[in-house]
């Protein structure tokens, strides 16, 4: 559905993204993922016309965003991060008027009353936009991006400015929204981005770092496989029967967590899993098991590394971290 | 553009501007026309229409400024320029809201003139002439500021380089009396606005005039729609 190939953009002498390409599927959820200022608002300008790359392609569709602008601006539906809303109107004349300027053809009434109630504006919707507050500003601009029941949306930062209620029934209304559409949701908030999208998109400096599924992109990292097990018995013991385990890597005392009780940190091998072979050593030597974790790198552990990357590779000691990346 | 147009006409009534705007200017008008026609009882109605084009000059930059400074200061050309609509649609449905407000003060210059044909019998085609003259240089005169608000997100600065440049037309063959170049003379002649204006006010449909105007209005349409497009590629 959404094409993009080799994108770039430079302001002046600033480059804000830098030959990032990637498709997305009609039917498919997207989370773009980024520090501020990596480029995700950038791309999604250009995805939807408002800005031309300095080089490169986006189709979406199957129409090139530059040929034929005005197929690809009907297919697609944009909330831009400042939501735009003109503070003389009110919502109803707002909402008529974006109507208007979309062509829609959909019949006018009862479509705008069906995206009111679908995001809950209906109750302001003869107030003027200027007195609405952060939240419902925002919602009259999602609804915005609703008129005209487009295939492709692209929403930037969507849930900003909204309480925690809202914030859910936003992203339930997404969930519910991807199921027939094609979505590209922007956040810094990575459990939004969990919580809503079936695949990730990460973005940093103008450069795509990762793309895919969590689970796919952590292991992609490849994560250290670090087994936390918290075990009853004789700390010095276990510690030297741990590290006899085959593929043990390296073991780490957490400390007493409860009397008798030791915490420690095994790193195993790349690809290895030894979480059954430190049961059965526990359980031969007869130390009670209290916990085992496979700690698997949390969306948190993966974006801070992959958007991080400056400081590791200045760091010469991680070298073959940075290399995994690239 | 038929969209653009409604929603920018309504703004200008949202706001107090289009009022402001029209009563300033038929004040004003008011206040000539009772001073020519009534004080020295002359039917020069041409010279009541010359001082308006001077006022229609200043207050044009009011009416224009606003038209793309405050789109982009508030980020609502993303909705604009994200909607299936030409930017070319954009800027004339622009012009011709800013267009409607000047057109409706314009018009409304008719009524006391109107309202003198039922008593004695007025030069019908000065007044019209008048009437379609000012109505063509306003044209110009906004294509201009529309051009010049484009190209900033400060509504201020566009309403003074738009006066700066309205001052310029005006005064602008004043200098032909300091230039002795023939050419010279020629383009300052050109492209005055006064001398373009000045057969209209003799109840003279004078075609070049005509045609004059409304290549500005175009030339500077277009502008707008390349500027606008051209902001896209920065």
């Amino acid at each position: 559905m959404i094409e993009v190939k080799n994108l770039s953009k430079h302001y002046g002498q600033n480059t804000a993204i830098d030959n990032i390409s990637f498709s997305v599927e009609e039917g498919s959820v997207v989370g773009f993922l980024g520090p501020n200022g990596a480029g995700k608002s950038t791309t999604m300008n250009i995805i939807t016309g408002y800005l031309s790359a300095s080089s490169g392609t986006v189709t979406v569709g199957g129409f090139d965003i530059l040929e034929k602008p005005n197929e690809v601006k009907k297919l697609i539906g944009y909330l831009p991060e400042i939501p735009p809303l003109y503070p003389d109107m009110t919502v109803e004349e707002f909402l008529n008027y974006m109507y208007d300027l979309k062509k829609v053809t959909i019949p006018r009434k009862k479509h705008i009353k069906e995206i009111c109630e679908l995001l809950k504006i209906s109750d302001v919707y003869g107030r003027l936009i200027a007195n609405l507050s952060k939240g419902y500003r925002q919602r009259v601009g999602f609804a915005q991006a609703l008129l005209g029941n487009p295939s492709v949306l692209i929403l930037d930062e969507p849930t900003v400015g909204l309480d925690p209620k809202q914030i859910i029934e936003i992203r339930n209304m997404i969930k519910e929204l991807g199921k027939s559409h094609t979505i590209i949701l922007s956040s810094h908030i990575l459990p939004e981005i969990q919580a809503v999208c079936e695949r990730i998109i990460i973005i940093n400096k103008g450069n795509l770092v990762a793309d895919g599924t969590r689970e796919s992109i952590s292991q992609s990292l490849g994560g250290e496989n670090k087994v936390t097990l918290c075990a009853e018995g004789s700390e010095s013991e276990i510690f030297k029967g741990l590290k006899n385990i085959n593929n043990v890597e390296a073991v780490e005392c957490g400390g007493e967590k409860e009397p008798g009780v030791f915490e420690y940190y095994v790193f195993a091998k790349k690809g290895c899993d030894i979480r059954r072979d430190i049961f059965n050593y526990c359980s031969k030597n007869n130390y009670p098991v209290l916990r085992l974790v496979n700690s698997a790198l949390s969306l948190e552990d993966v974006f801070l590394r992959l958007t991080s990357d400056n400081n590791i590779e200045e760091n010469p000691t991680n070298n073959e971290e940075s290399g995994d990346k690239k | 553009m038929k969209a653009i147009t409604k929603r920018e006409f309504k703004a200008y009534f949202t706001s107090p501007i289009g009022y402001v705007f029209i009563a300033v200017i038929l004040a004003l008008y008011g206040y000539y026309f009772f001073q020519v026609l009534m004080l020295h009882s002359s039917s020069f109605i041409s010279s009541v229409y010359a001082t308006m084009f001077v006022w229609g000059m200043m207050f044009i930059p009011i009416l224009t400024m606003r038209t793309f400074s405050e789109e982009m200061k508030n980020k609502t050309d993303q909705a604009l320029l994200t909607a299936p609509v030409g930017v070319t649609a954009i800027a004339a449905g622009k012009f011709l809201a800013s267009f409607a407000v000047f057109a409706i003060a314009m018009t409304a210059t008719l009524i006391p003139v109107l309202i003198i044909g039922f008593f004695s019998a007025p030069s019908w085609p000065v007044i019209l002439g008048n009437y379609l003259g000012s109505l063509l240089y306003g044209a110009a005169m906004i294509a201009i500021g529309t051009y010049i608000s484009s190209l900033t997100q400060s509504q201020l600065v566009a309403a003074i380089s738009t006066f700066g440049i309205s001052i310029l037309l005006l005064v602008i063959d004043q200098l032909t009396s300091l230039v002795t170049d023939d050419f010279t003379v020629k383009i300052i002649n050109w492209l005055s606005f006064t001398t373009r204006y000045q057969p209209f006010t003799k109840g003279i449909l004078s075609i070049s005039s005509i045609v004059f105007f409304l290549s500005v209005i175009a030339v500077f349409i277009f502008l707008t729609a390349r500027r606008i497009e051209n902001k896209r590629w920065r």
